[in-house]
């Protein structure tokens, strides 16, 4: 102890600043401040501002840099999502530039888990030499490519696979919003609305946790909204950790939010509270769907989803007398994102609520959010790969999934089957993340080219032949990012320091650089620069201003509350009857599904959501996040007490869980906050790779629970369809 | 001359540990190290139940007993009332840790300084807020001068009769609205 202390005195009075900071005790407030601020100015501090990469909202923030290296990072204030804030996964993921299980040079796979270094010319060089033989032999269809879509991303990535000559582009979303994009596009027209919190009088989630997967400035509207006396009703297996702003908790069943919508949209018909004229102007096929609403009463809810058919009425009528102020929640990777096979349905059948609120486009309602026109590289100069002739591997068999997300699984399915031969992943962690990791292991094993564009040694980087190291977001400049909502926007994110491994590259460079080696360098004859300053052509910002503030926001270009815009669907109206759905071999209207497995008396569903200090599994290995999660023990499994005590489950105990595909050990939480039938599992554990120092053994991952599967709509992964059993062990 | 305080409303916060984080990397301390401290209070039985997050740090006692059991004077109140650690006079002896009511102090492993939460009292000679209060999402976090009857942070402890965790154990500078 006292050599510890004696070295940190010597520390200190090294440093003559320092020292003046120290000996300031009896020197008062002002002076102790003065003396800091002088010591401060010994260290040079630049802010530079630019967009997190901690989730994917990419909110705007400022990195405060000291010394060349990053300090601290506070939110933009200018930038819609963040509003001065960040949330702890935003301030602490920012770290991973000075990980030290970064990947630092060029790999190749020589054998299970083994990789050599290799140089950027030579996996070039060999990658374009296997893509092109297989492309030849098997034609383009099957190559694909699969990403956690960020702003350069979203650009580059499907136009590499495109100038490949394949349209076969993927994104995680088949894991996370796949079912409510399908169920919003094909009624509203839009994948997803956003929504006017702050204004509304009466909000409903469903799965959605606003103080779990955190944008800071949804939370703040929520904390307006509540400040202003909304109702605010959560809908959850679990009271998540937005019930302190909630004014009530449905604790429904899992798997039954669809009966829950459906029972309450048979009441405003019913009671003749939906809003008839803006059901005239905007939407068609209305009579058939009231048609079929008649038998979707509370009373025939309750016995589903357990919430009493007077609480239904209730929520419903009130809602109703709120209108247009109220609605329900668009949600995300929520109850209706990716989780059950009834999930679409579910998206279908709240984009239809909504409808019958009349909240589209009114303050306190559902809002489709205005873009700012941004430019294009000019086609003449810079030529475009365009579409390729054949479709997206899936599109047929998931004719209703957005094609802009594709269904990323059905490269597994496809490569089990001998199609597909080449996969690229960037910024994707698909064989850990998108479907049960053993089927993900052996559809990635039977490729003949696997590689990887990442940051770290993720479990499918190790699967992949050849592994790429990407500079992290805090040491790269990204292509401009359009920011929709009732303030139009741009943001840019930026390079704050310098890269920290000379070896790692930017992914923009990567993909020009493959491009030339795979002999379409063609579609990639610009610098990131000359795209930037073509998309910034038609809105008089110059990319040194965009460079300087970091967002912009166009009031000027604010949407108007009250006029709707022109849809996007094929009549131009909300469809409560739908011929895409028809032509697609779907019921037309929305109807009850029931979930594909439901528990027996001594089983449970596995449910799972996100937590306020991780982001999938990518953030797992942040030591400074991954403590909180050992400090306070968050990678236990919730069970509800009723259902502990009858197994002689007692909080803190060691179980194992047990599905059809896996078998964990992991502690318990007992909580009131769980419904009986279900167990809770954080989505952010059982990092598998041992690269992943921090991450490694902590927690289990619930995906391995997860039969590879399909929900039948929009191919999305229904990660809610497990059922597991759960019993003590010792520890 | 203010007399700097804080109200944190835990009826608006969601346990999101940003404050948490935020204030590691304001004050560059090791991850093992945090000077908020977070308990959670759960009441009811299910469906009819509650949640209660409760972020705890340095209180800022009045006549703190950190303060008085330091026996070098390490721990000090400025004039603006803020409780700080002179790491210069620190001894690492933790009889201001065994002293405090909220367990709110940590020591460094590497250097035996005692240390805690300074109310960002560099920000806040720059005329910013704390680094939790700053990041804080659902701005359950409101920082100020007790003394100025119209600063926000009096304000809302009159508006939502905000109390100290303990009034019981002396008054102290951090006021929670529950």
């Amino acid at each position: 102890m006292l050599d510890t202390k004696l070295s940190r005195r010597g520390f200190i009075k090294a440093s003559a600043a320092t020292a003046a900071l120290a000996s300031a005790g009896t020197a008062g407030f002002n002076q102790w401040s003065n003396n800091y601020v002088k010591a401060g100015g010994k260290a040079e501090i630049k802010e530079i501002a630019s967009t997190c990469n901690a989730c994917s909202s990419k909110c705007g923030m400022i990195g405060h840099i000291k010394n060349g290296r990053l300090w601290k990072l506070t939110g933009h204030p200018d930038h819609p999502y963040s509003k001065g804030k960040l949330c702890a996964r935003g301030h602490g993921y920012a770290t991973v530039v000075y990980s030290e299980d970064r990947l630092t040079q060029p790999l190749k796979r020589v054998g299970e888990g083994k990789f050599e270094p290799i140089t950027w010319e030579k996996a070039y060089e060999e990658i374009a030499a296997k893509l092109n033989k297989i492309i030849k032999e098997f034609g383009p269809q099957s190559v694909a490519l699969t990403e956690d879509p960020r702003a350069t991303g979203k650009f580059y990535s499907p136009r590499f696979i495109n100038a490949l000559g394949s349209a076969n582009y993927y994104t995680h979303h088949v894991v996370c919003s796949n079912a409510r994009d399908a169920g919003f596009l094909h009624t509203v027209g839009v994948t997803a609305t956003s929504a006017d919190i702050s204004n509304a009088k009466y909000i409903m989630f469903i799965g959605r946790s606003y103080g779990d997967g955190i944008r800071p400035s949804s939370v703040q509207s929520l904390a307006t909204a509540k400040d202003n006396g909304a109702k605010i009703v959560i809908v959850d297996p679990r009271l998540n950790n937005t019930g302190n702003l909630a004014t009530e908790w449905l604790a429904i069943r899992p798997g039954t939010d669809l009966a829950l919508v459906l029972a309450m949209s048979h009441v405003l018909i019913k009671e003749s509270l939906h809003d008839l004229e803006f059901i005239r102007n905007y939407t068609m096929g209305f009579e058939e769907y009231a048609k079929e609403l008649r038998k979707y009463t509370p009373e025939w809810a309750e016995g589903i989803t357990g919430i009493p058919a007077d609480s239904i009425t209730r929520i419903a009528v009130d809602m109703g007398k709120a209108k247009p102020k109220a609605l329900i929640e668009q949600s995300w990777r929520g109850a209706f994102g990716c989780n059950y096979e009834n999930s679409t349905e579910t998206g279908r059948a709240v984009a239809m609520f909504n409808a019958l609120l009349g909240n589209y486009q009114q303050k306190g309602g559902s809002i489709f959010g205005g873009k700012v026109n941004l430019g294009k590289l000019d086609e003449k100069k810079y030529p475009n790969p365009g579409e390729p002739d054949e479709p997206q591997a899936g599109s047929k068999q998931f004719p209703l999934a957005y094609k802009g997300s594709g269904v990323a699984t059905i490269v597994a399915k496809e490569a089990l089957e001998g199609k597909m031969k080449a996969a690229i992943y960037y910024h994707s962690n698909a064989a850990l993340g998108y479907g049960n990791p053993k089927v993900m292991k052996e559809a990635l094993s039977k490729m003949d080219l696997v590689v990887a564009i990442d940051v770290q040694m993720s479990e499918t980087a190790l699967l992949a032949h050849y592994v790429l190291p990407e500079v992290t977001y805090i040491e790269r400049d990204e292509v401009i990012e359009g920011l929709s909502g009732k303030i139009p926007g741009i943001a840019l994110r930026q390079q704050m320091v310098e890269k920290v491994h000379p070896q790692t590259k930017p992914v923009h460079e990567i993909y020009t650089e493959l491009a030339r080696a795979c002999g379409v360098g063609q579609y990639f004859n610009f610098t990131l620069d000359d795209l930037n300053e073509a998309m910034l052509a038609p809105t008089g910002i110059t990319y040194k201003e965009l460079k300087e503030k970091g967002t912009i926001m166009f009031p000027d270009q604010e949407i108007t509350l009250g006029e709707m815009p022109e849809l996007k669907t094929p009549s131009g109206k909300i469809e409560y009857y739908s011929e895409t759905y028809k032509a697609a071999g779907f019921k037309p209207i929305v109807e009850w599904i029931e979930p594909k497995v439901s528990p027996a008396n001594d089983s449970f569903r596995l449910i799972t959501g996100k937590q306020a200090i991780h982001s999938h599994t990518q953030t797992a290995n942040i030591p400074i996040l991954m403590q909180i999660t050992k400090d306070y023990d968050l990678e236990r499994i919730w069970i509800n007490p009723a259902r502990a005590k009858v197994l002689g489950i007692k909080d803190g105990d060691l179980v194992e869980v047990k599905s059809s595909e896996a078998v964990s050990k992991i502690r318990v939480k007992v909580t009131e906050r769980i419904h009986p039938e279900a167990i809770f599992v954080p989505s952010h554990y059982g990092i598998t790779s041992k690269d992943l120092k921090t991450g490694y053994g902590i927690g289990f991952g619930y995906m391995e629970h997860v039969p590879f599967d399909f929900e039948k709509w929009s191919g999305s992964g229904n990660i809610h369809e497990v059922i597991v059993n759960v019993r003590k062990v010792k520890s | 001359m203010a007399r700097y305080g804080m109200v944190i409303d835990t009826r608006k916060c969601v346990g999101c540990y940003a404050c948490r984080v935020s204030c590691q990397m304001q004050n560059e301390l090791p991850v093992e190290e945090s000077y908020i401290q977070f308990y959670e209070k759960e009441t009811g039985v299910f469906p009819n139940v509650k949640n209660e997050f409760v972020p705890v740090q340095c209180q800022h006692c009045e006549d703190a007993p950190c303060e008085s059991v330091c026996p070098t004077k390490a721990t000090y109140t400025t004039k603006d009332g803020i409780v700080l650690v002179d790491a210069e006079k620190c001894i690492g002896c933790k009889y201001c840790m065994v002293a405090c009511h909220y367990g709110a102090r940590t020591q460094d492993h590497k250097t035996g300084v005692v240390e805690k939460c300074r109310f960002c009292a560099e920000l806040v000679a720059e005329g910013k807020q704390p680094a939790c209060v700053t990041t804080c999402i659902s701005n359950a976090r409101i920082f100020g001068d007790l003394d100025d009857p119209n600063s926000e942070v009096s304000k809302a402890i009159v508006k939502w009769n905000a109390q100290p965790l303990r009034a019981d154990l002396g008054s102290a500078k951090i006021y929670y609205v529950r």
